[in-house]
C-alpha cells in the first residue's frame, strides 16, 4: 500500500517535472519564434505579393515572383549565377578550412614550446570584424599600392601578378581564401577539441605498436574526427550560403567584377533593398529570393546531416 | 506523455506567433494614433517655442557643410532647429522608404532625380509644391522636369546639378608643355605624350561600373552620340543604342583603355580618387562633386577641361546632370516649420550658400539680383563650360532605368566587359539594347 503510494507520488512528481520542461523552454521558444520563425514566415508571405519598387507589397500575385525568378531574364540569370558562385565558394572554403584546419590542429596538438601561444594566435582572426578583414585585404591586394604584388615582385615572381579582385577568374577564389583565413581558427578549435577528446591510451598504444605520424592520422585521428569534419562542413555550408559581409567589403553588393562574386547574400541585399536603377527588384522578389535561400540552406543542412550521420553509423557498425 | 508535451510546445509556439503578429498590428495602430496625437500637439505649440525638423540625404560626407548652411537658416529662424541626419548612399533608398512607411521619416527629404524620386511621390509620402512654392515656376524646366510627375505636379525643389569632365594636375601638364585639349584627337595625342614620357595617364579603373557609365560614357561619350537630341530620340524609341552614334561613343571611350594604369581592372572608385589625390596619375575623368575632395587633398595645381568635342567647331554636348532635389514629408509633425525650410531652399540665398559650401554642386535657382559668386576657379570652369553648350543628362537615367534590367545597371556591366576585353564596343551596345528590348515599351513597338 505504502509502496503503491510512493510509486504514485513519484509518478506525479515526474509528471510535474516534465510539465515544467516546456515552461523552462518557453522563454527560448518565444524569443526564437518572434525573431526567427515569424520573420521567416512573414518573408514567405511577402514573396506571394507584388514587389514593384521600394514600397511594401500589397497585391497578391501567387507564384508570379517565383516564376519570374526561375524563367525570366535577368532574374533567372542573376539567381543561377549566384547559386553556382555560392557552390564554388563553398567548395573552396570547405577544402581549405577542412584540410588546412585539420593539419594545423594536428600540428598544434603536438607538444612543443609555444604551442599554447600558437593555439591562441590561430583564433585571433575570428575575433576581427569581417568588414575590417575585407577592407585590409582589399588594400593589400590593390594593384597600385598593395603589399601583395610588391612581395611577388621582390621574390621575382612578378609574372604571377594579376588584378586579383578585378578579374572574373581570380576574384571569387581570392575572396574565398580571405574568408577561409579568417575562420580558420574556428575549424582549428573544433579539430583541437576533437583531438583532445581522443583517449591518450589509444594514441600511446598505437605508438607502441609502431604507428608513425601518418599512420596515426590515417587510422586514429581521421576516423575519430569524422563527426567534427561533419560539423565544420555544415557550419561552413550555412555560413557561405548566407554570406554577405565579405562580398560587401571586397566586391560591393554588385558582386564585382560583373557579378562574378555575387553570392546569395549580396544578391538578396541588392535586389531587396536597393532601388531599381541600382539593381533592385522590389520587396516581393527579394522575399522570393530569401525563401529559396532558406530552402536551399534547410535542405542542404539536412543532406549533410544525413551524409555524416550515415557515415558515423557505418563506422560504428564496422567497429 | 510525449503527445501532451508536443501539444504544449505547439501551443507555446502558436501563442508566441499570434502575439508577435498582434503586436505588429498594434504597433501600426499605435503609430498612427501617435501621429494624429502629435500632429494635434504640434498645432497646439504656441508661437515662439522651438521645434526641431529633421533633414535626410544620401551624402554623409556633407554633415559639416550642411550644418554651416543650416546655421544661417537657424539664425534667421530662431524658432526652428534643423537636424541634418544623412544615411549612407547605398542604404539611403531602402532606409528612407522604411522610415516613411513606418511614420518616422525625416521632415525634409533629399530626392534623387526622375524615377527614384517619383517612386517616393507615387507612394504618397511627399507633398505637392506647385501652389505652396510659386517661385518654382521660374526655375529652368529641365531641372523641374526631374522632380515633377508626367501630369505636371512638382514634388521637389531642384537644388543642385553636377557636371562631368577631366581633372588634371597643372604641374605635370606644365612639365611637358601640354595644353587643355579641345578636340578628341588632341586629347588622345596628349594622353600619348604623357604615356611616352612614362607618366600614369589616368587614375581610372573598372572596379566599379558606375563611374564608367555616369562619368565616362555619359560625360565624354555625349559628344559622339549627339547629346540631348539623341538621348531624347533614344527615350522616344526613335533611336537604338546599337545605332551608329551611340556605338561611336562606345568606340571613342574604349580608346582610353590603353592609357589606364596597370591592374586597372581591380581599381575601384575610392582607389581612383586616392590615386589622383596623391598625384599618382596625371588625369582623372570625374564629376564636379569631386572638387571638394581634391581641394581637401591640397591639389593646388588642380585643373579641369570639358569633355573634348569630336571635331573642331562642334558644340559641346555637356552632361549637366540633375542630381539633388528636396521634398517635404506629408506626415511631418512640424509641417509648417519644414515648409518654411523648403521655401528657403528655393531662394538665391540658399543657392549661394550651397554652392559656396559644396563646390562642384551647381544651383538651378534663378537669381534676379545678379550672378552667383563662385570662389573656386575649377568650379567656375565647370559652370562656365555650360554657357554655349547643349546640356544633357546621363544617357539612360530617365525612364530607361525604371525597372530591371535597368539601363543604368546594364550600361555598367557592358562597359566593364568592354574595358576588360570581354565585349567589343558593338557587343557592349547590343547587350544594353537587348536588355532594354525586354521591357521598355518604346523599344517593343
Amino acid at each position: 500500500m505504502v509502496g503503491d503510494r510512493k510509486k504514485l507520488m513519484s509518478s506525479i512528481n515526474k509528471k510535474k517535472i516534465r510539465y515544467f520542461i516546456p515552461l523552462f523552454l518557453a522563454s527560448g521558444i518565444i524569443i526564437y519564434t518572434i525573431f526567427m520563425v515569424v520573420p521567416i514566415l512573414n518573408s514567405m508571405f511577402l514573396s506571394f505579393y507584388t514587389g514593384e519598387g521600394m514600397s511594401t507589397p500589397t497585391e497578391f500575385v501567387g507564384f508570379r515572383n517565383y516564376i519570374r525568378l526561375f524563367t525570366q531574364f535577368p532574374f533567372k540569370d542573376r539567381f543561377i549565377n549566384a547559386f553556382w558562385n555560392n557552390v564554388k565558394f563553398f567548395l573552396i572554403v570547405t577544402l581549405i578550412q577542412n584540410v588546412v584546419g585539420f593539419f594545423m590542429a594536428v600540428l598544434i596538438s603536438r607538444k612543443f614550446w609555444g604551442n599554447k601561444i600558437f593555439r591562441r594566435i590561430s583564433f585571433l582572426p575570428v575575433t576581427l570584424s569581417v568588414l575590417v578583414v575585407g577592407f585590409l585585404f582589399s588594400l593589400m591586394l590593390n594593384p597600385v599600392w598593395g603589399i601583395f604584388d610588391k612581395i611577388l615582385e621582390f621574390l621575382r615572381l612578378g609574372f604571377l601578378i594579376r588584378p586579383w579582385l578585378g578579374s572574373t577568374t581570380t576574384a571569387l577564389p581570392v575572396i574565398a581564401i580571405v574568408i577561409s583565413w579568417q575562420w580558420m581558427g574556428e575549424a582549428i578549435l573544433f579539430y583541437m577539441a576533437g583531438i583532445d577528446g581522443i583517449d591518450e591510451e589509444v594514441l600511446e598504444a598505437a605508438k607502441i605498436d609502431g604507428a608513425g605520424p601518418l599512420a596515426e592520422i590515417r587510422y586514429i585521428l581521421f576516423p575519430s574526427l569524422l563527426p567534427v569534419i561533419g560539423i565544420v562542413t555544415i557550419l561552413i555550408f550555412i555560413g557561405d550560403f548566407t554570406q554577405f559581409d565579405i562580398i560587401y567589403a571586397m566586391a560591393t553588393t554588385r558582386g564585382n567584377p560583373t557579378y562574378s562574386t555575387d553570392l546569395f547574400g549580396s544578391l538578396f541585399y541588392r535586389v531587396t533593398f536597393q532601388s531599381a536603377e541600382r539593381g533592385g527588384w522590389g520587396m516581393g522578389m527579394g522575399a522570393a529570393v530569401a525563401t529559396i535561400m532558406f530552402l536551399i540552406v534547410f535542405i542542404g543542412v539536412i543532406f549533410w546531416l544525413y551524409i555524416f550521420r550515415m557515415k558515423g553509423l557505418k563506422d560504428k557498425e564496422g567497429a | 506523455m510525449k503527445k501532451s508535451l508536443l501539444w504544449l510546445l505547439i501551443v507555446l509556439l502558436s501563442v508566441s506567433m499570434v502575439a508577435t503578429f498582434s503586436l505588429a498590428g498594434c504597433k501600426e495602430k499605435t503609430a498612427e494614433e501617435e501621429a494624429v496625437a502629435e500632429e494635434e500637439a504640434a498645432e497646439a505649440v504656441p508661437e515662439g517655442e522651438q521645434v526641431t525638423i529633421k533633414l535626410t540625404s544620401w551624402r554623409t560626407e556633407d554633415i559639416e557643410r550642411m550644418n554651416r548652411i543650416n546655421a544661417v537658416f537657424m539664425e534667421e529662424n530662431p524658432d526652428i532647429i534643423v537636424d541634418f541626419q544623412p544615411i549612407k548612399d547605398t542604404e539611403y533608398d531602402a532606409q528612407l522608404t522604411s522610415s516613411l512607411e513606418t511614420g518616422v521619416g525625416a521632415d525634409i527629404i533629399w530626392l534623387r532625380s526622375f524615377d527614384p524620386g517619383e517612386l517616393i511621390y507615387n507612394g504618397g509620402y511627399i507633398s505637392e509644391l506647385n501652389d505652396v512654392i510659386p517661385e518654382l515656376a521660374d526655375f529652368p524646366s529641365a531641372a523641374i522636369n526631374a522632380w515633377a510627375s508626367d501630369d505636371g505636379v512638382i514634388y521637389g525643389v531642384p537644388i543642385a546639378g553636377v557636371t562631368h569632365g577631366v581633372f588634371y594636375l597643372g604641374d605635370i601638364f606644365e612639365q611637358y608643355g601640354l595644353e587643355e585639349p579641345a578636340t578628341w584627337a588632341e586629347f588622345i595625342d596628349l594622353c600619348q605624350t604623357l604615356k611616352d614620357n612614362g607618366e600614369t595617364v589616368f587614375a581610372q579603373g573598372t572596379g566599379d561600373g558606375w563611374p564608367l557609365y555616369e562619368v565616362i560614357y555619359s560625360g565624354l561619350g555625349a559628344n559622339f552620340y549627339g547629346g540631348e537630341a539623341s538621348r531624347q530620340a533614344l527615350m522616344a524609341g526613335d533611336m537604338r543604342l546599337t545605332d551608329e552614334p551611340f556605338v561611336d561613343a562606345f568606340k571613342a571611350v574604349d580608346e582610353l583603355q590603353q592609357f589606364f594604369p596597370s591592374g586597372y581592372e581591380a581599381i575601384n572608385y575610392v582607389a581612383m580618387q586616392q590615386m589622383f589625390g596623391t598625384r599618382q596619375a596625371a588625369m582623372f575623368i570625374g564629376g564636379s562633386w569631386e572638387i571638394g575632395i581634391f581641394r581637401d587633398a591640397e591639389l593646388d595645381d588642380l585643373g579641369w577641361f570639358a569633355p573634348p568635342v569630336e571635331n573642331e567647331g562642334d558644340t559641346l554636348q555637356y552632361c549637366f546632370h540633375v542630381d539633388m532635389g528636396v521634398g517635404i514629408n506629408k506626415a511631418s509633425k512640424n509641417y509648417d516649420a519644414a515648409l518654411r525650410y523648403l521655401k528657403w531652399t528655393s531662394t538665391p540665398e540658399f543657392a549661394q550658400l550651397f554652392m559656396e559650401n559644396l563646390p562642384g554642386f551647381f544651383s538651378y535657382t534663378p537669381n534676379p539680383t545678379g550672378e552667383y559668386i563662385l570662389e573656386d576657379d575649377v568650379a567656375l570652369d565647370n559652370l562656365n563650360a555650360a554657357s554655349g553648350a547643349d546640356l544633357t543628362v546621363r544617357t539612360v537615367w530617365e525612364r530607361m532605368s525604371r525597372q530591371e534590367p535597368s539601363g543604368n545597371g546594364m550600361m555598367e556591366e557592358a562597359l566593364i566587359k568592354m574595358y576588360t576585353d570581354v565585349l567589343t564596343p558593338e557587343e557592349a551596345a547590343a547587350l544594353v539594347q537587348d536588355a532594354l528590348n525586354t521591357w521598355y515599351e518604346p523599344f517593343m513597338e
